[in-house]
Parts: structure tokens; sequence; C-alpha cells
């Protein structure tokens, strides 16, 4: 939020900028100006300089239209847009002829709006072609035009700004009139540059929605779905995903989810449609701040001040024994000291501090008091969490506080069994403390206390070289004396499994924007950058809450300008956007879903194909499985016979294209490896078939959900029983001189009542006559097996065999082995196989594993052999050991007595 | 005891029950020293491996009868291991080196230079050279289709190659120049009629004609499938008369059943129930091409005139692109689509014509 102090000192402050751009406009780049003229309140306020030189003119008028503004602000609009337009273009005579014909565009244009507004609301329609004049009049200015000359535009811009963004005074009254030219203006240019045809009105302010909270629900006529919820974060409105009580408006596009739309029934929530979106942010002005609130947001900022100012004392004092801290990361500067200061997962770090502090007393009591939290059973915690949310920080945070000393080790160290264990001080023998008299600090400003605590950072990054470093670990946490925290991203991974159960487990998860956002504030205000607080919520969604590449961001940022607005943050998230893998069903309920190929969808085919590429060897299987679940959108409108015979056609369009898909595939995967070919195969396996198809259905809880493809299960199935069927043609080939296939298609029904159907009809009794059958054709009892299972429809193996009494199975079975048969042949003999009778003797140990285990199961597994010797052998033997214990036992009572009765002397 | 086809099976040239001269010409080139390397195709169950069979007796004697089967293991270049069971007899050597899908070039060059470079040991053997009888060669890849050419040239004097096919379509021009082709054309009805009854005066009892013209209609011309049918039958009504309801093997009604389904319903349901027995089909080791053949001969049965050429048309190119891919079931459930597609388009024709 743009600083809602007074205006007077906001105009100060824009003044002091002002001069101090000034002062350096001729030596800063352009890219400086630009910043300059896009400052604080929002994108919106750049246009009217860039739209020409001349506006300065005009921007002393900015007063005059005054109190008309407040309900006739088109009219204003357009009186103002009619004087700005003609001057840039008689300016200008430089610009191209095209620049020309947008400018006269722009001239006729506002008068048909100034008609239209005047009878209707559906301003917005005709506004569609205002984005075009102002874009080209920038694009050709930035050459023409002195860098000094824009700063000096950029002057009063930034006091307009400044102003908009302080509540509205009697003087500020004034400007709204102007400001929806430029918020229209730059609103309809981001709309270009998705090349939607998007109609989007000038907003009555630019902080129109505030306060309001929207849920969009089904497809929009022109807007798509992002663009929608864009526009109502950009006026300030909030977003939720579900309709509740506390929704002020439901957008509700065409195809809404029913159960949304039973929300709204329910909570009575009033709805709106695109026309009434787009009016509603035409129209309305927010209610002011009522005097709570405004108390409420001045605090905030004196909070954020107050925090800044703390940060610098800090600094200050720190300076006097640390290195200068601008040459430190952002990261490392402004980590948090305090745990006030950890952003989110409050409990979580409670939590860890409680058990840090309790530590002294777990000791004591050998973990067996559980304690609040239930955690001083434990020796060792495990944080997980996605990278960038603090766990390191609190981690060592904690540690700190409660008086011990930190030793990390992270993946940058080497950590193999015997490094965990020798350099690790587990048994809490350190010197350090003792060393330095117990006041001095290391150099990390660290008292040394006798106190260390281990944090393992990434011990899911414990690897390869790093063999059995898990397994030593959990053998160290079992003994040790200090505490340990184990960091880890990914908890589930079969690594840490042995871990996870020896740790007490924290999951820190994603802090919610709001908690970092005071904290970013702060930091900015102490970096002097100007940021509103919609760009940083914009900035944490798009770095999903990792505060780290937040700040790494901004601290990027900040060499090149101290401002940044929402369309910038949004870029430049976006160009930091993290790669992340989709897993294949949600891509496949993507593409298939009603909006990613729906008229007002704004992907670009390459983003399409880059679904592709997330998983390319499934996503055609997927799409294959699951093309048929949708209603296609494409038919929604038709009805009848139509209707089937054009979904008809599609299902073939989008088969046949699968089909090619699957051609280019094996060009891809032949021996000639045609890679090139990725993307076409992209397109004809994926997203071909995805834009005949894609419609409502196949969500997860409908009746035909998004289904792992069955083509991966079928076809091993088909190598196992083609492998087997190899099998039986090569062990019959001595009396058949048919192949395999026929040997499926007329061999195997042909031999169906000579082997299988007399088990059904007469039961034990025909065995005798089966295994002549079968040893006729060489086949064994395994052969028998396949032959069943190869069939289909009635010879299904799951019917045939039922009907089979296990009485007869068994009787097969037990005839077979007893006598002997002709072998066609022998079966080559793999040279693995002797080798793994001789490991089956034992459980063959998992490498990782036998460095786990280490010497104790070795000896328990001595002890198990003696055990088995003993019972494998008679029970004589257990006689002796018997007489072993009573003779112990005689022994130690013997002993007692003797004892006894030495006390009895005494 | 062993099945019909396999007991009476013709073991020499003479035995033969018809392409007489094809016998006549087999037997010369046995006895001339020139004998060429030779290529059978025909349709399955035509007698292929059987002329085979009597020609190498023709050749080497009663030894080429003696035959045990080995299995051997190939590495491949990326040190896979690969089970070939190999047929063999003292004179010959049998290989189906399309059990191991696309590393056939392994075992054909393998195995070729093996026996290439070792000579006949028999003195008393009628030829210096051996034959390599390589089954289902026209499913062999291009690559070991290449492998072959050289070999055959080169060897010469050691060793013979004779390839069995069902069809010479899909071999490679020079690998067709090098042999000399041998087309084992289906028996005619009378030549089964005749097989049928030799089979059966050999079992002991005699066959009605009327029976006997059933069983050859149901088989198509393949004498296997005849000769089986006839003893399922025998064992069904040992009389063999009155109707005889031949029983199709399992698959064939499966795919009967799917056709019908196919015309029963044209949705996006009903193609997700057909292709869950498609992939029930191919899993269990029908090939794709039988598949869409049954089913289309099926289809085409059913439907009116004007849909059949359209629908034949389609299985064709769809059968193409079955061979050129990798995963049928995608060109298999295409085709059942588009089929869909114009039956229903012909089915919503007719309606409107009934309206106007």
């Amino acid at each position: 939020m743009p600083t809602p102090s007074k205006s007077k000192a906001v105009s100060k402050k824009t003044q002091d900028i002002r001069g101090f751009f000034g002062g350096k406009s001729n030596t800063k780049s352009e890219l400086v100006d630009t910043h300059v003229k896009q400052s604080k309140a929002g994108a919106v306020k750049t246009r009217p300089i860039e739209i020409s030189d001349d506006d300065q003119e005009s921007t002393p008028q900015l007063p005059v239209p005054s109190k008309s503004a407040s309900r006739k602000k088109p009219s204003a609009l357009i009186s103002s847009d009619e004087e700005d337009v003609p001057q840039s273009s008689h300016s200008r005579k430089k610009p191209a002829p095209e620049q020309k014909l947008d400018a006269k565009a722009s001239f006729t244009e506002p008068r048909k709006k100034a008609l239209k507004i005047v009878d209707s609301d559906e301003d917005y329609m005709d506004e569609d072609d205002l984005p075009n004049p102002p874009k080209p009049a920038k694009a050709s200015k930035q050459p023409t035009t002195s860098k000094s000359i824009s700063t000096d535009k950029a002057k009063p811009k930034t006091n307009v700004t400044g102003m908009d963004g302080a509540r509205k005074t009697g003087k500020d009254d004034t400007k709204p009139s102007f400001k929806p030219n430029w918020v229209a203006a730059k609103a309809t240019k981001m709309a270009n540059q998705t090349n939607g045809p998007v109609n989007v009105p000038s907003p009555a302010d630019p902080n129109c929605l505030s306060g309001l909270t929207f849920v969009f629900t089904g497809e929009l006529d022109s807007l798509s779905r992002d663009e929608a919820v864009d526009l109502a974060k950009r006026y300030g409105g909030r977003v939720t995903g579900q309709p509740s009580s506390r929704t002020s408006y439901v957008v509700v596009g065409a195809d809404a989810g029913p159960s949304k739309l039973a929300a709204i029934k329910k909570n009575n929530l009033p709805t709106l449609d695109e026309s009434g979106f787009l009016n509603l942010i035409a129209t309305r002005t927010p209610e002011k701040l009522d005097d709570k609130a405004r108390k409420k947001i001045e605090k905030e900022e004196l909070a954020i001040k107050q925090a800044a100012k703390e940060m610098e004392r800090r600094e200050r004092s720190s300076k006097n024994h640390a290195d200068d801290l601008s040459n430190q990361l952002w990261t490392d500067r402004y980590a948090p000291q305090t745990l006030k200061e950890v952003c989110g997962n409050k409990i979580q770090v409670e939590r860890l501090q409680q058990w840090l502090n309790d530590w002294p007393n777990s000791v004591k009591a050998h973990f067996k008091k559980p304690g609040k939290n239930g955690m001083n059973v434990f020796r060792a915690v495990l944080i997980s969490g996605p990278p960038g949310i603090g766990k390191t920080t609190s981690a060592h945070l904690c540690a700190r506080l409660a008086g011990f000393t930190p030793i990390e080790l992270n993946a940058s160290d080497a950590r193999s069994k015997k490094l965990v264990e020798n350099s690790t001080n587990v048994s809490n023998t350190s010197l350090d403390g003792w060393m330095a008299g117990g006041s001095a600090t290391n150099a990390a400003g660290i008292t040394i206390t006798d106190k260390t605590c281990l944090i393992m950072d990434e011990v899911d990054g414990m690897s390869a070289g790093d063999r059995g470093g898990v397994g030593a670990l959990v053998a160290l946490i079992k003994k040790s004396k200090v505490p340990i925290i184990c960091i880890a991203n990914d908890k589930g991974a079969m690594k840490l499994k042995s871990l996870v159960s020896t740790c007490f487990n924290l999951p820190f998860k994603r802090p919610e924007a709001a908690a970092i956002r005071s904290r970013i504030l702060t930091i900015a205000f102490k970096e002097k950058m100007k940021i509103p607080a919609p760009v940083i919520d914009q900035l944490v969604a798009g770095a999903q809450s990792d505060i780290r590449q937040v700040l790494n961001m901004l601290s990027t940022w900040k060499l090149s300008s101290n401002t940044i607005d929402f369309d910038q943050s949004k870029s430049l998230s976006k160009m930091n956007e993290k790669n992340s893998i989709m897993t294949p069903f949600d891509i496949t309920y993507k593409m298939l879903g009603p909006y990613l190929f729906s008229a007002t969808a704004r992907e670009t085919l390459g983003e399409k194909m880059e679904l592709y590429f997330h998983d390319h060897s499934f996503m055609p299987l997927f799409m294959q499985e699951n093309y048929l679940k949708t209603q296609p959108s494409r038919v929604k409108n038709e009805s009848g016979p139509e209707k089937i015979l054009k979904q008809l056609e599609l299902m073939d369009k989008a088969a046949s294209s699968i089909s090619d898909g699957d051609l280019v595939d094996a060009m891809i995967h032949s021996s000639e490896q045609h890679w090139s070919l990725m993307p076409l195969h992209a397109v004809c396996s994926t997203v071909r078939p995805a834009s005949y198809m894609y419609g409502h259905g196949g969500g997860y809880g409908s009746p035909n959900p998004i289904c792992f493809p069955v083509w991966l299960g079928q076809n091993s199935k088909q190598n196992k029983l083609t492998r087997q069927l190899t099998d039986i043609q090569a062990r019959m080939r001595l009396k058949v001189s048919g192949d395999r296939v026929e040997i499926r298609r007329f061999y195997v029904p042909a031999l169906y009542p000579h082997i299988v159907k007399p088990l059904i009809d007469q039961g034990g009794s025909a065995v005798d006559d089966v295994i002549i059958t079968m040893d006729e054709y060489y086949l064994n009892r395994e052969d028998w097996d396949t032959i069943v299972e190869l069939g289909v429809d009635e010879y299904r193996d799951e019917i045939v065999l039922k009907k089979i009494p296990a009485v007869t199975k068994t009787a097969l079975t037990r005839k077979y082995n007893a006598g002997d048969h002709p072998v066609a042949f022998h079966k080559a003999v793999a040279l693995g196989k002797s080798a793994k009778k001789l490991a089956a003797v034992g459980p063959a140990p998992d490498l990782e594993d036998a460095y786990e285990v280490d010497d104790e199961l070795e000896e328990e597994s001595e002890d198990k052999t003696n055990g088995d010797d003993d019972v494998s052998q008679d029970s004589l033997i257990k006689v002796p050991k018997k007489t072993a214990k009573a003779k112990g036992g005689a022994v130690a009572k013997a002993k007692a007595t003797k004892t006894a009765v030495k006390k009895k002397s005494k | 005891m062993s099945l019909w086809v396999d007991l009476h099976r013709p073991r020499s040239l003479d035995d033969l029950h018809y392409h007489q001269d094809l016998s006549a010409r087999l037997r010369a080139l046995a006895s001339s020293d020139d004998f060429p390397h030779m290529l059978f195709y025909g349709p399955s169950g035509a007698g292929k491996k059987t002329r085979i069979a009597c020609t190498l007796k023709e050749l080497f004697g009663k030894g080429a009868e003696r035959i045990k089967i080995d299995q051997r293991v190939f590495l491949t270049p990326s040190k896979r291991k690969l089970d070939v069971n190999i047929v063999q007899s003292n004179f010959h050597i049998e290989i189906t080196p399309s059990e191991v899908g696309n590393y056939d070039r392994v075992v054909i060059q393998e195995i070729l230079k093996e026996i290439a470079q070792t000579q006949q040991v028999d003195v008393s053997a009628r030829h210096r050279f051996k034959v390599v009888v390589i089954n289902e060669a026209d499913t062999l890849t291009r690559d070991a289709q290449a492998a072959l050419r050289r070999t055959m040239e080169k060897y010469m004097s050691n060793m013979r190659i004779i390839l069995c096919a069902n069809s010479t379509s899909k071999l490679i021009a020079p690998i067709k120049s090098r042999c000399l082709l041998i087309r084992v054309a289906a028996p005619t009805e009378t030549e089964m009629k005749l097989v049928l009854d030799f089979v059966a005066k050999r079992q002991g009892f005699g066959i009605d004609p009327e029976a006997a013209q059933e069983i050859v209609q149901d088989s198509g011309g393949n004498l296997r499938k005849a000769i089986l049918v006839f003893e399922a039958l025998k064992m069904q009504s040992p009389s063999l008369t009155g109707p005889l309801s031949i029983a199709k093997p399992d698959w064939e009604t499966y795919c009967h059943k799917v056709a019908d389904m196919i015309i029963q319903e044209q949705s996006p349901e009903r193609v997700m129930q057909v292709r869950a027995k498609l992939y029930e089909l191919l899993s269990h080791c029908i090939p794709p091409t039988i598949i869409l053949k049954t089913i289309a001969d099926r289809v085409v049965d059913k439907v009116d005139e004007s849909l059949k050429a359209d629908i034949m048309h389609w299985a064709a190119i769809y059968e193409v692109r079955m061979r050129v891919g990798n995963k049928k079931i995608f060109h298999l459930e295409a085709w059942v689509i588009k089929v869909m597609s114009l039956y229903k388009h012909f089915c919503f024709d007719i309606d409107m014509d009934a309206f106007d």
C-alpha cells in the first residue's frame, strides 16, 4: 500500500526524490528514467508523460477539472484525452505516419466515447482501441526526446502519483479525473501485451476494488482467468479460490463449477458476470478508510519504521567488530536476529526453542520424560520443508539463543561415516569454552560455550560420496549428548527413512505472504526502496514464499532502481520463476481442462508444448489414456445428432493425431534417433488431441477421473506372455512346425480340449491323460499355466481356473512332479544364477544397510546363527544348555546364600 | 497323443499331397550339386515348413530329421543377455531371430559367421554345406536383413540359407534377388479335402464329404487350422454327422464381440470399452494385424455396402501405421473411432432421408 501519511509529507518526500533524480538525471540511463516515471502509486500514472512531450502544459492544468470528477469521470477523462492527443500528434511531426493515424483514431475515438458514456455504462466496450495511440507514442518518444526532458516530466508525474497514493484530500480530489486515463491505458496495454481482445474500462480509482474479495468461476467471455485475477489484484481486490460468507462478489462465467454455484446459493453471495465485473472497476470508488483502519495502517507503518531503525542501530553497533556490512548479501545482512523476526512457522520455531532449552534436563532424565511437546525423548530434530523459508536460519538462531554453539555440517562438507563419527563432538568434550575462558567470541560473533549443537544441514544431500553417512548419523543420534538438528527439503526421501524414525519431525511450511510482507517492507524501507504491499505480495507469490529468493530479487533490483510496480514485479518474478515440474496428472488435467484452449486463453503454442516437455515420455501416454474422458467444449453449443457427429469427428481427429504422434515417436526412437522431432511429437501426441477434446470432465471426483496409463501394465504383460509363448514354441518345435503366432492362434485353442478341458470335466481322473499329451509336446507344468493364461474371452485364465477344483490342480502338479518327463532342451545357464543361489542363503544385505547396521547387528546375526544351529541340531543339545542355566542359577543361589551367611555372621 | 496335424505330417517329398510339381523341382534341386539359397513364402498353414523339412531330408538323408534344441545366450553390445532357441541337426540349423526383437541383427551376424566359418566335419555327408533356416524372415529388421546380404554371397561354399516368410513384401530387394523364390500357395479346397480324407483314413474312420466341405470352408486355406478343427470336431461329436458347429478359437470370437460393440454404439465410453478389449487381445499375444483384420472383416460383414470400401481403406491405412509405429493400440483405436464416425454419419444420413 502506498504510504497513507499526510499529503504534505508525501509531497515533500516526492519533492526530495525529484530533486534527487533531477540532479542525477543527466548521467543516469534511460532505465532510471522509466523507473522514475513509473513511480510508486502504480504503473498507471506513467502514461501522461509518455503520451507527449507537451504534457508539461497539461500537467499544470491538472487541478482544473476539479469537482466534476467524482461521478463524471469518464467525461473528464475524455476531455483530458482530447487535450493530450492532438497536442502530441501536432507537436511531433517526426514520428511515422502510422502514429499519426493512431493519433487520429484516438482523436475521433473520444467523441464516440463521449456520446456513449452519456447514455450507458457500456463505456468500456469501445475503449478497446484506446490503447493503441499511447503505445506508438511511447515507442517513438523515447528515442526522440532527450533524457533531461523526460525526467522533467517525471517530476510532475511523481508528484501526482504520490498524492494518489495518499488519501484524498481536497486537493487530491481533482486528480482522479486524470488517473483513469492512464490507468486504462496501462491496463489495456497490459492486455495488448498478451494479445487478447480485452476491453478493460478505466477504473474509477486505482484502488477501486480495495476491500473486496472475489471468487472467479467458469469461463469469462473475453478475459482469461489469469487476466481477470490480475485485474482484481491490480485494483486492490483480493482473490480467493472458494466462495465463502466473506466473499464480496463471485464472478461467474460460462460452465461455472457446480460446487461453487452451490456455495453461492448457500451464502447468498452477489454474483457478477464479466461485464458486471468490468463495470465495477469502472464505477466503484472505495469507501474512505474509517479511523480504525487508518490507525491500523499508521501503526503498521510505525512498526516498520521502528524495525528499520532497530536494524540500523544493530548494524551500526556490529560494524565495530564485523566487516563492512555492505559487502554482505541481503540474506545475511537481514537474517533474523531474534525469534520474533522469523517469518512464519512460529509454532515450530517455538518448539525447537523449547526443546533446546529443555536439553540439559532431558539429558539428566536420560530422555525418558517426554515434556510438553513430547519432544524431549528425542536427541535430534528433523526440520523439513521447501527451500528459502528459513529452516537453517531458525536452527542457528534457536541454537544460539539457547546458548549452544552451533556446528554446521552441510552438503559442502564430506559426511561419510567416518567423518561424521570423528568430526562431530557428540560426547560434548569441546574445550573451546575452557580455552577461551568462557567469554571470548569466535569469528562469527558467537559466544563460545561448552555447549555445542550439531546442525546437519541438507541431510537429503548425503549421497554417493557420503556413503553410509545417514546410517552413521542415525547411530550418532542414538548416543549423542549434544542436540542434533537435521535439516532436509524432502523428508519423504527413501534415504532418510531411518533418520525420520529417530528424529522428532518438525515440518516447516511456506509462510503466508502476509507473514513475510512486513519483514520485506521493513527491509525495503531500510534500503530506501519504495515498494507497495501488493507488489510484495506478488513477488512472494511468484517466488512461492521463498524469502531468500525475494530478498535476492530485491537486492538485484535495487542496483537499477529504487521503485518497483506491479507489472515489474510480475515480470521479475516470472524471470526468476522456479522451474517446477508438474506431475503428468496435473498437466493432463490442465491440458484437457476447459481453459487452456478456450477462446480467452492466452497461452501460446510454445507454452502448451512446454507442458509436454515436463515429462515427455509420460505425457503422450496420459493423453491417450484420458482424451476421451471430457465433454468437449467445442460441441457444447450443439445438440442432438450434430453434437454426436461433431464429437465423433473430434475424437477421430484427436485419435488420428495420436496415431501420427506414434509414428513420430517411432522415428525418434528408431535407429536414426531424430530427436529434433520432439516438438513435432509434442504437438501431435499431446497438444493437438487436447485442442480437440478439451472440456469439462475428467476431474478427480468425476465419474471418469484421469487415470494412470494402462498401456504400461498391458505392455509389460504382453512382453511377459510373449516370452513365455516363445518358450512354449521352442519346446513344441520338435513336434510342431508353426511359429509363435500360429501356436497362439491355433494350437492353444486346439490343445485346450486335450489338456485343460478334461480337468474341468473329469477332474482328477483325467490327470494322467493330460500329462501324456503334455509330454508329447514337451510341455511342463509351467507351460500348462501359460497356456491357460493365454486364453481370452471364455477361456480367460480366471474363468478357467475357477472351474478347475483346487484338488485337481494339486493332483496335476504332484503327479507331474512325481514322474519323469521328456525334456526338449535345457535352459541355457545364466552365469548370474548360481551366484544368486549362494547369496540366497542369507538375506542379501542392502549396501546402505550394511553400513548402518554396524557391529551391533553383526553380533546379533552371530547370535542368531548360533541359535539356528542349536535348533537345527536335535533336542539333545538343549539339555546341556538348560543344565548350564540351572547350574548358573545354582551358583547364583549359592552365592546369595553365601553372602547371606556373611551378613548374618557380621 | 500328439495332435493329428503333427502325427500325420508328411516326412518326405514323396509323401506330400499337393503342389506335386513343386515337390519335383525341390527333389531335382536337392539332387543337384548346385543348391541355391531359397526363400519359401506363402500363407501360414500352406506347408512351407513341412516342405523345408522334406527338402532337408532329401538333401541330407535321415540325419536331418534328428533334431535337437539348444538355447544359446548372446550378448548385445550393451551387455544385455539374449536367449535364443536354436533347433539343429548335424546338417542344418534353424533360428527364429525375431524372438529377440530389435536385436535380431546380433543373432544373425554371430550365428551365420560361426556356421560359415566351420566346415562340415562329417565326411560321409552328402553335401559340403550346412543349411541355415531362418524362420519368420519377414519380421527381420532392416538391419538384420542388411547383415544377411553380404554373408549370403561370401560364405556360399559353406552355407546355404533357407528363408521362410509369409510374404516377400517386407524383405529388401537385395535379399530377394539372392534367393530362389519358392511360393507355397495355400491348398485348394479339393486338395484340402484330400488331405482330410487321408488323415481320417489313417485314424481309421471315414469323413463325410459335407463335413469336410464345412471344415475346409471355415479354414480359409489354412491346412493346419483345418486339421486341428477336424480333430476338435471329432472329439465333440464322434459321428461327425448332423449340423456341425465349428468352434472358433477364443480370440476370434472375442474379436467378433469387439466388432459388434463398435456397431452397437458409437460413443467415447464405448471406445474406452473397446480399448480395454483390444488391450486384452494384444497382451494375450494376438498379433495386432490379425486383430485388425478379424474385426474389420466382421464389421464389413455387418454394415451397409457403401461403407465397406471406406472401412477397409482405413483398415489398410492403419495397418501400415501399426507396422511403422511402436504402440499398436494407438492405431487400432484411431481406426475404431474412424469406423464409428463413418458408421454414425451413415446412420444419421439414413435418418435424415427417412425424415424427408
